[in-house]
């Protein structure tokens, strides 16, 4: 028996990080936003509003666990544990630091994608169940969107798999020795960026949960904890999509030895967190027809143009 | 044909209009009366409505393109009606031209017996919420008019409120209760039928969807509600329901003195404030012949213009928002935090002073009032030239706003709509111009313009009007006359302190006009200003008491809120959030 | 066999991160499920919809415009995996395939300029094009220079 109770308590650690940092994070953006917005955020319970989370935690465990009776309630429940088991279970593939991960996968990059696209499942099943009008607006709107970005999404990848030959995380970081991914990779960053929120429909992407348009999309019918899994999975997203930015673009934990890995991931991470946090302070959101045009028409050739480039480069570059 | 004794100076032509159709219209005009608004009063027959209107509008020396107000009035209580043909309920149609700097109101009578008009909608489409409303209000039935039915009040009400009959306050009616039956009952009134509009419920290929967007929706600013008929995410049709913010203010004001009803002016659009008491104020002041010293018109125009600030940036940062941009909304309350501190330190409230007095303000402005004035107009040019680049300049802002919701001018002018949802299509109008009020001919300062009449613009003329204001209150602060913050009249309420320690006659006139207030001689005027969302008006009629007779309100939203059907048909529903952020309305300044 | 085992022993701390995921998913559900409180009053028994009680179910035929997006996916999504092939493997195949990929680039494109020119990847309703047309400049004031117009 190889698999030791070490490893499983070190695997039960980082669970438990990556949801504690998604639930500090609510409180992060609220305090980040505050700050870009001449105002305070939360700061009364706790030193700094810190136990804010721990405040909203009990708040939200305490409130009615409640199924609409007109909802079809079999998909109702299984809609928010999907996005939580979704994301949480990309997570198990990201090479945080040598030594640090869940499992070293052959397939990285193609599991985190499947994880993706699964959960739009989670998305639409919460809005057509709902049987409520804006749910289900909702739920079409996150349709459409998460299918179109799912595809540009994948093939922004490409060029980093091209030029490390991977599909495996940890592979692909220790292919950066070099230099990271960014330089050759530039416009895929950017395009798998615009995907990361399109995937995570955080503002300026939050079409399917529109507020001044759509009251809450496809969350209009929820309450309590099954909210709560919705709104931490956009939180989770965020660290997911800024973890795997750093790992496929920005060397991972790669970084001069006067600090450990970890906390190198830890940090190019946050700056991207706080990146996201940044974007949804300051973009308007534009509206569906306009975000489907600028994903068809101008992301999805420019991701294959990067790609057969990206291409012809490496074996350029290998000499044949 | 009998003319009223008090007819004051007309403008030259249009007395030359009056003298026109007095003698070409014989049949249809009963009686011609003038008041001291300079707006002459034709009473008409209900079958010469409609062809005096014709004539109005399209062929006579002056020509009226909007209609401005509709609403009526129930005579059976009043005492003073000399020189006015016999009526139970007289039916008001405000005519405005945009070409003349003139009005005219052409009145029908109607007796109790035979509530019934001829409908205007075919002639001036924005009729149709008016008489609707007039008949939810006083239960005059227009004939022909296409869906006649209760706009302000719910569905289940009965009576009409603003007859003289109706109670006005709630101690002369049953205590309220609502039970289970009731609520249910009232609950299933208000559902949407999509065949009383004449909608169908599905077309050839799809099933429409009937969505209820507000009145409890986050961009609907407060609870205004529209029925909208969507297939997919398109814009069908859209019907907008109103009234769940009717707080009754007309009938508050047959029943309050004229002193005591300037608060509730002030919650007429709330975000206008002083704004509000204006053209009230004025209207009174009108009456009782009060003309004001030259440093209280100062200090009005001051204040207006620093609530139209406030109001502006509210509405630029909640289209922002509404559009998706979070942030712009937090700045610009600061901002109006700031200009909310210099009210505070003037008027001694925020948002609703209700400071001006008839004959005056309330108080004169505290020492070294200017200090903080000044240091506010250097700080405010360049928070709005960051607002520029945060939000007028955004490319994502410009696609959903741009070619969104245009209308053209005369579109503008059939459906009532003023303010910059006007000078957003091209036409140069602002009352403040054209009319000057309150000594607004004494400043300097430029009307903005746009050409596309769409959403985009719509915010970039208020924009600019922030930029404007703030000219014209530097020019308040710079010279700012002295003299007194009251008028000497009599009526003025409540008069010069001073004077009631002299003798007794002014000591009494005090408490009275204190206890009761003044008294104002019979009169009908009507005052317009260029309020922060539009052309607001008061048309007050006095019966020669201590309060009102008949309130009537005109605001800019209520006419506003009608044409969102027909500029958001084929859209889709962030579209239609646009158009509505774009429109600047709070539900108050509509439902009153 | 023992391949499959080996297999199983690689996967061994994936499948104890899936168990300890679905107990934490659980135990939120369960926990929120027993603290919550329960009230039961009529209005829960509507749908939300801005506080009216609404015309019609949300369960209806919908308009086939929104099936075409998911007909572009399963298209494109479909060929991108051939794409996932090659990027892994540039190396392994050399100019040859760099070649062959771009043939299927190449007709991927052909494929999408014919989408965008029979008005698939349009999304916008006809109001909205017209009314995009019809603009006059650029928009916004035009009647004040915004150098002028800012002076107060």
């Amino acid at each position: 028996m190889k698999f030791e109770v070490g490893s499983a308590l070190s695997i039960a650690a980082i669970l438990f990080t990556v949801i504690v940092v998604a639930a500090m994070l609510i409180w992060v953006e609220r305090r980040l936003l505050g700050l870009w917005q001449e105002r305070l955020g939360p700061n009364r319970v706790g030193p700094f509003g810190l136990l804010q989370v721990v405040a909203d935690m009990i708040k939200i465990f305490t409130k009615e666990d409640w199924v609409p009776p007109f909802a079809d309630r079999f998909s109702f429940l299984l809609a928010p544990p999907i996005i939580m088991v979704v994301i949480l279970l990309s997570f198990s593939v990201i090479p945080f630091a040598p030594g640090v991960g869940v499992i070293d996968s052959d397939i990285g990059v193609l599991f985190v994608l499947a994880m993706a696209s699964l959960g739009a499942y989670s998305v639409m099943l919460g809005g057509l169940s709902s049987n409520n009008k804006y749910a289900l607006l909702g739920s079409l709107r996150a349709a459409a969107q998460m299918v179109s970005y799912e595809v540009f999404m994948g093939i922004s990848l490409l060029g980093v798999v091209a030029l490390a030959g991977t599909f495996n995380l940890r592979e692909i970081v220790l292919s950066q020795a070099d230099g990271w991914y960014i330089l050759p990779q530039c416009v895929g960053f950017l395009i798998f960026v615009i995907a990361g929120v399109a995937e995570s429909h955080r503002l300026p992407f939050d079409i399917p949960e529109a507020e001044q348009e759509i009251v809450a999309g496809y969350h209009t019918e929820y309450s309590g904890m099954k909210f709560g899994m919705f709104f931490v999975g956009e939180y989770l997203g965020v660290v997911l999509v800024s973890s795997l930015i750093v790992v496929l673009f920005f060397g991972g934990w790669l970084g001069p030895a006067f600090l450990p890995p970890i906390v190198w991931f830890v940090l190019k991470a946050s700056v991207f967190v706080a990146f996201f946090v940044l974007l949804r302070a300051a973009i308007p959101r534009p509206r569906y027809d306009q975000l489907m045009n600028y994903g068809w028409l101008f992301l999805l050739p420019l991701s294959l143009l990067n790609l057969l480039l990206t291409g012809a480069f490496v074996l350029w570059q290998e000499g044949m | 044909m009998a003319v009223a004794e008090d007819t004051t100076e007309l403008d030259p032509s249009l007395a030359n209009l009056v003298e026109e159709l007095s003698l070409r219209f014989e049949q249809e005009i009963v009686a011609v009366q003038g008041y001291r608004d300079g707006i002459p009063v034709l009473w008409v027959t209900a079958t010469g409505l409609k062809t005096l209107m014709h004539y109005l509008r399209s062929s006579a020396s002056i020509r009226f393109q909007m209609l401005f107000d509709l609403s009526a009035i129930d005579e059976r209580a009043r005492v003073h009606r000399e020189g006015q043909p016999a009526s139970d309920f007289t039916v008001c149609y405000h005519l405005m031209s945009f070409t003349h700097p003139c009005d005219i109101r052409l009145k029908l009578a109607l007796s109790v017996s035979a509530l019934s008009a001829p409908t205007v909608t075919d002639v001036w489409p924005n009729a149709n919420w008016y008489e609707r409303e007039c008949w939810d209000m006083f239960g005059i039935v227009f004939e022909g008019h296409p869906n006649l039915s209760r706009i302000m009040l719910p569905p289940t009400w009965e009576g009409h409120p603003l007859r003289k009959e109706h109670p006005a306050r709630a101690t002369e009616m049953e205590p309220y209760s609502l039970s289970q039956e009731r609520q249910q009952h009232e609950q299933e009134a208000l559902r949407f039928n999509p065949e009383q509009w004449g909608m169908t419920r599905e077309s050839k290929n799809s099933e429409f969807m009937f969505l209820n967007l507000g009145p409890n929706h986050p961009s609907v600013h407060g609870v205004f509600r529209i029925a909208l008929q969507l297939d997919g995410e398109i814009l069908v049709d859209a019907v907008p329901d109103i009234g769940y913010h009717h707080r009754g203010a007309e009938k508050m004001g047959e029943r309050q003195s004229w002193h005591t009803y300037i608060p509730y002016t002030d919650r007429i659009d709330y975000l206008g404030g002083v704004m509000n008491n204006l053209p009230y104020v004025m209207a009174v002041e009108k009456m009782a012949g009060i003309e004001v010293p030259e440093r209280v018109k100062v200090i009005r125009v001051m204040l207006c213009e620093m609530f139209r600030i406030a109001s502006h940036l509210l509405f630029y940062g909640t289209f922002a928002q509404d559009v998706g941009q979070l942030s712009p909304v937090f700045y610009m309350f600061v901002d109006r935090e700031r200009v909310f501190n210099i009210i505070e330190s003037i008027c001694g409230a925020r948002m609703h002073p209700g400071w001006f007095r008839i004959g005056g303000v309330a108080q004169d402005l505290p020492v070294g009032w200017d200090k903080a004035i000044r240091e506010w107009l250097d700080f405010m040019p360049a928070r709005l030239r960051d607002y520029d680049t945060m939000v007028m300049n955004n490319g994502i802002l410009k696609r959903r706003t741009q070619g969104v919701g245009a209308y053209s001018t005369k579109d503008a002018l059939d459906w009532g709509i003023t303010g910059a949802g006007l000078r957003a299509t091209g036409l140069e109008y602002d009352y403040r111009k054209a009319r000057p009020y309150s000594g607004y001919e004494n400043f300097d300062f430029e009307v903005p313009v746009a050409a596309n009449g769409d959403c985009y613009d719509r915010c970039a003329i208020r924009v600019e009007e922030i930029r404007q204001s703030l000219r014209i209150i530097r020019q308040c602060v710079d010279n700012m006359p002295q003299g007194p913050y009251k008028s000497a009249h009599p009526a003025t309420t409540p008069p010069l302190k001073e004077k009631t320690r002299l003798d007794i006659e002014t000591l009494i006139n005090h408490f009275l006009s204190v206890s009761w207030g003044p008294v104002v001689p019979p009169q009908e005027v009507t005052t317009i200003i260029e309020a922060t969302k539009g052309l607001n008006s008061y048309y007050l009629v006095s019966d020669g008491g201590t309060g009102s007779y008949r309130t009537r309100i005109r605001t800019p939203s209520f006419a506003h809120l009608q044409m969102i059907p027909e500029i958001s048909r084929g859209f889709m529903v962030p579209d239609l959030i646009a158009i509505i952020a774009s429109i600047d309305f709070v539900m108050a300044d509509v439902d009153r | 066999m023992n391949s499959a085992s080996q297999m199983l022993d690689a996967l061994r701390p994936f499948l104890v991160y899936f168990a300890l995921v679905i107990a934490i998913v659980v135990a939120m559900l369960a926990l929120s499920w027993l603290l919550g409180q329960r009230q039961s009053r009529p209005a829960k028994d509507y749908p939300y919809e801005s506080g009216i009680v609404s015309v019609g179910s949300a369960h209806f035929r919908i308009s086939v415009h929104f099936y075409i997006t998911a007909i572009l996916f399963i298209i494109f999504d479909l060929e991108v995996v051939f794409l996932f092939a090659w990027a892994v493997a540039v190396r392994e195949n050399g100019w040859a395939g760099f070649i062959e990929i771009s043939i299927f680039i190449g007709i991927l494109t052909v494929a999408l300029l014919y989408l965008w020119r029979i008005g698939a990847l349009d999304w916008r309703t006809q109001t909205q094009r017209r009314q995009l047309h019809s603009l006059q400049g650029p928009g916004g004031v035009t009647n004040i220079a915004p150098e002028t117009g800012g002076r107060s």
